[in-house]
């Protein structure tokens, strides 16, 4: 739909405006997805000539009508592409459109979308941002709870600022979180911008492996363990089916430890290149330092019981190889699965952070349905949107994109976003940094342009700059 | 009045591509002139308001009283029209075959400078309501001074041509009945009262200057009496000025072919006199050449154009003031440059018919009305070419 603007009328991209039909008392929302100037007929030849004697001619217009000011009226008037998002009749929002309205009877106006994009009154409100027309956007936690998100854009564009602020305002609502850092950029949400310590000091637990995040065996389990080295560690079947006895007969002799462990494959009557590859694996779990034969330094009990008690626990893998990324986020995805299919936990929200980088592949359906069921509630967060596969894009119940100015990039995102590739290439390309557009069941499928509030937490992770002073990190 | 040195025209041209000469630029020579003679023989800084008549004002203002309220059908732009001109060409049609071939090409050598300035004016049929037409009429004048080229604009005005009696009795008492040729006589009739109020008014002045108006000095046609052209040359013979006329097209003929044709080979800037070959068939004719007639070549490979000159004005003095025209002004493809920014400044884009549209809804409240096009409604998709 195409719609023209007078200079006088201040409309911008992903602005809402209603076209109400007098007749029929039904109103079409529509979205501003572009802006161009009018082509209208001669306006070229107007500009080329007010260009070419602008320098070389000096004069007057004796304009009784005032004809010109309506001329530099219609040099100025826009034309706004829109895309019709729903309708309006009798007062409710609804997205089935089979009717246009018409051309002349028709009335105009901004629309405050934020009427019929969120409740009115939250149960679990979530402070997103500003809108246009209303600077305290809100979001129900409830349109996170169960569902799949994606959060992407290019470097610098707010990404991380907005997952923190979902996690943190889930936290609020005493929803645990696991969050997965690569960075070490949820490392100090306790902390102030100030640098004092915050309300969430207590409720956000950081566990770097190796250091403050080791498991015994007993507490990882068989189940756990054959996941690592089957998914983690390429295993081949043969040989885990002998890794399972060996273990099982330690479990019996009551002597599970690393150390016997390594002892018991070292000695196993297997074929040679069976002990070989368990061998190598063993020596692979051993020096990744996660595993202690000593209870008292194991806390895994404990990061469950913070999930437990809907508290936030950030795994800090910073500085971690690939392989002991791999072989954390499989002992943990498992060990979470088990207590959910347990009832020991309700349920997770998982905030995957450049998840390719340690989630194989296997896991992005498996997340999407089964652990979905169980209660891991994921959001993708990632600069790189094609690492994400389209069948994710596809079944993602929100998206909170950010700018993408490449091209192939955001073929990626407008192929398989929840809404037409037009709209998103049209309305991405142009966002600033720190505004998003949301797209999904956190804006009842009405796609918003959110600019993200502030936090108030010590800013790690931001693009480090040798020119500080002139540094423009992501938005606090 | 201290002299002030202008720019050479060079240096507001683009340099040749080729590296060569121009050939369809006359370059003109220095100009001595200064802006307070200029501006003060227009004497226009006092009097802006007088290039538009006051009763042409009155009349849009009353014109357009009289639909107040009404539908119209505006004027269809299309995205394919640069600009938009209802100018009727010349008056004259094409006349007969002069048997003598004497015709004395006179070769211009630019001599001092003088003010130069032109006039043109617009027309346009802007829409139609159910009693009559809407039309608009602007009007431009340039003129040269030291610092380069200057321009007044005057309008555009609307106006409403009412066809039936009582309704034209209110409008523009023209007396041209209900005739089918009433709108075009009405509008050119406006057209040519504020062409001629704006002639008169530069002729009047300007001293010592080169006056160019656009069209011919033909006059004798109920919508162009003589009377007032010839006051309008008069006033400036009076004060030193010659009116020159150029005409864009012409169908005056001599020897077989268009008068036009007759420099084709002639070295430029020349004018070929052809009075002598057209004048002699306009002598039963209900129409005047108020001009002596030439065919004007003013650059290589430039144009040729009909140039009419105050007939009243002697020979030598026409032909210096063409040498005075080609010394003061860019000559640009053969045509005047003043002229050809008046003639811009007055033309109508379709930018300027939507604009006047949108006054028209604004300040007498007009509402569009859909152009009924009977070919559409009865053969829908299949009928909108216009075939017969």
């Amino acid at each position: 739909m195409q719609l023209i603007s007078f200079p006088e009328e201040e409309v911008n991209k992903g602005d809402y405006l209603i076209v109400e039909d007098q007749r029929s008392h039904r109103g079409l929302i529509i979205q501003v997805i572009d802006i161009q100037f009018a082509n209208i007929p001669g306006i070229l030849e107007d500009i080329l000539r007010d260009v070419m004697t602008e320098e070389s001619i000096q004069g007057n217009d004796i304009d009784p009508l005032d004809i010109s000011s309506q001329v530099a009226v219609l040099k100025d008037t826009k034309l706004l592409l829109c895309k019709i998002r729903g309708a309006l009749e009798n007062g409710h929002p609804t997205h089935d459109v089979s009717w246009l309205p018409s051309r002349i009877n028709s009335s105009v106006s901004k629309f405050p979308i934020e009427i019929v994009a969120s409740e009115p009154s939250p149960s679990r409100p979530i402070l997103l941002g500003g809108i246009k027309q209303n600077p305290k956007f809100t979001i129900d936690a409830k349109t996170l709870d169960g569902r799949l998100n994606i959060v992407t854009g290019k470097k610098g564009t707010g990404k991380s600022h907005l997952s923190k602020l979902l996690a943190m305002s889930l936290l609020d609502h005493g929803a645990p979180c696991l969050i997965l850092d690569v960075n070490g950029e949820y490392t100090n949400l306790t902390r102030r911008a100030s640098g004092e310590s915050s309300p969430y000091e207590g409720k956000i637990a950081v566990l770097t492996p190796r250091l403050s995040l080791r498991f015994t065996l007993a507490e990882v389990g068989l189940g756990t363990m054959m996941d690592i080295l089957l998914h983690a560690l390429d295993l081949p079947g043969t040989s885990a089916r002998v890794f399972a006895r060996i273990w099982r007969q330690l479990e019996q002799k009551n002597e599970l430890t690393v150390k016997s462990l390594g002892e018991a494959i070292a000695d196993s009557d297997c074929h040679e290149s069976v002990r070989d590859a368990l061998q190598s694996r063993y020596n692979t779990l051993a020096d990744s330092g996660i595993f202690t034969d000593d209870p008292s330094a194991a806390n895994s009990r404990q990061l469950l019981e913070r999930l437990a008690a809907g508290e936030a626990v950030v795994v800090n893998m910073k500085n971690q190889s690939f392989m002991i990324r791999r072989i954390v986020v499989e002992l943990l995805l498992s060990k979470i699965t088990e207590l959910l299919s347990r009832n020991r936990l309700r349920a997770v929200f998982l905030f995957a952070e450049e998840a390719h980088l340690y989630l194989r592949e296997t896991y992005w359906d498996d997340i999407v349905t089964r652990m979905r069921h169980l209660g891991i509630f994921t959001t993708f967060i990632t600069n790189q949107p094609d690492t994400i596969q389209e069948s994710i894009y596809r079944q993602a119940d929100n998206i909170f994109l950010f700018n993408f100015t490449n091209e192939r990039d955001l073929d990626v995102v407008a192929r398989a976003a929840k809404i037409d590739g037009e709209s998103v290439k049209l309305l991405v390309k142009d966002l600033p940094a720190g505004h998003c557009l949301a797209i999904g069941d956190v804006v009842r499928d009405f796609p918003i342009v959110v600019n993200v509030r502030p936090l108030d937490v010590e800013a790690l992770g931001g693009t480090r700059y040798f020119f500080q002073e002139n540094s423009i990190a992501c938005p606090k | 009045m201290g002299e002030i040195r202008v720019r050479r025209e060079q240096e507001l041209l683009p340099a040749p591509v080729t590296g060569g000469e121009n050939l369809m630029i006359h370059r003109t020579q220095m100009t001595h002139a200064s802006i307070e003679e200029i501006s003060s023989s227009l004497r226009l800084e006092n009097s802006e308001r007088s290039l538009l008549p006051a009763f042409l004002v009155e009349l849009s203002s009353k014109t357009m009283q009289q639909v107040n309220g009404r539908a119209f059908s505006p004027r269809e732009t299309s995205i394919f029209a640069m600009s938009i001109d209802d100018e009727s060409p010349d008056a004259i049609s094409a006349l007969g075959i002069d048997d003598s071939d004497d015709c004395e090409t006179i070769h211009l050598k630019p001599s001092e400078e003088s003010p130069v300035a032109a006039v043109d004016v617009s027309s346009l049929k802007i829409g139609e309501t159910e009693t009559g037409v809407l039309a608009a009429i602007r009007g431009a004048v340039v003129w040269r001074s030291d610092q380069g080229y200057q321009y007044i604009r005057c309008g555009p005005l609307a106006f409403h041509l009412g066809q039936s009696s009582d309704e034209a009795a209110s409008s523009i008492a023209l007396g041209f009945g209900s005739s089918q040729f009433f709108t075009e006589r009405a509008i050119s009739r406006l057209r040519n009262t504020l062409e001629r109020w704006i002639q008169r008014e530069i002729c009047s002045s300007l001293q010592n200057a080169v006056v160019l108006f656009d069209g011919s000095l033909t006059v004798g046609t109920p919508d162009n009496p003589s009377a007032h052209l010839a006051r309008i040359m008069e006033s400036a013979r009076e004060r030193g000025s010659v009116v020159l006329a150029f005409s864009k097209s012409t169908k005056l003929c001599a020897f077989g072919r268009r008068i036009t044709s007759l420099v084709s080979g002639a070295q430029a800037p020349c004018v070929v006199d052809v009075d002598q070959a057209v004048r002699g068939q306009f002598e039963s004719h209900p129409v005047r050449l108020a001009g002596h007639v030439y065919v004007a070549k003013l650059a290589d490979n430039g144009f040729a154009f009909r140039l009419d000159a105050d007939r009243q004005v002697p020979q030598q003095e026409r032909i210096e003031a063409m040498n005075r025209l080609i010394a003061s002004d860019v000559v640009m493809q053969g045509y005047p440059e003043t002229l050809r920014l008046a003639h811009i400044f007055s033309t109508f884009t379709a930018n300027d018919v939507i604009a006047v549209q949108r006054h028209l809804a604004f300040a007498h409240g007009l509402r569009i009305a859909p152009r009924f096009n009977l070919r559409k409604s009865l053969f829908g998709p299949f009928g909108t070419w216009g075939a017969a």
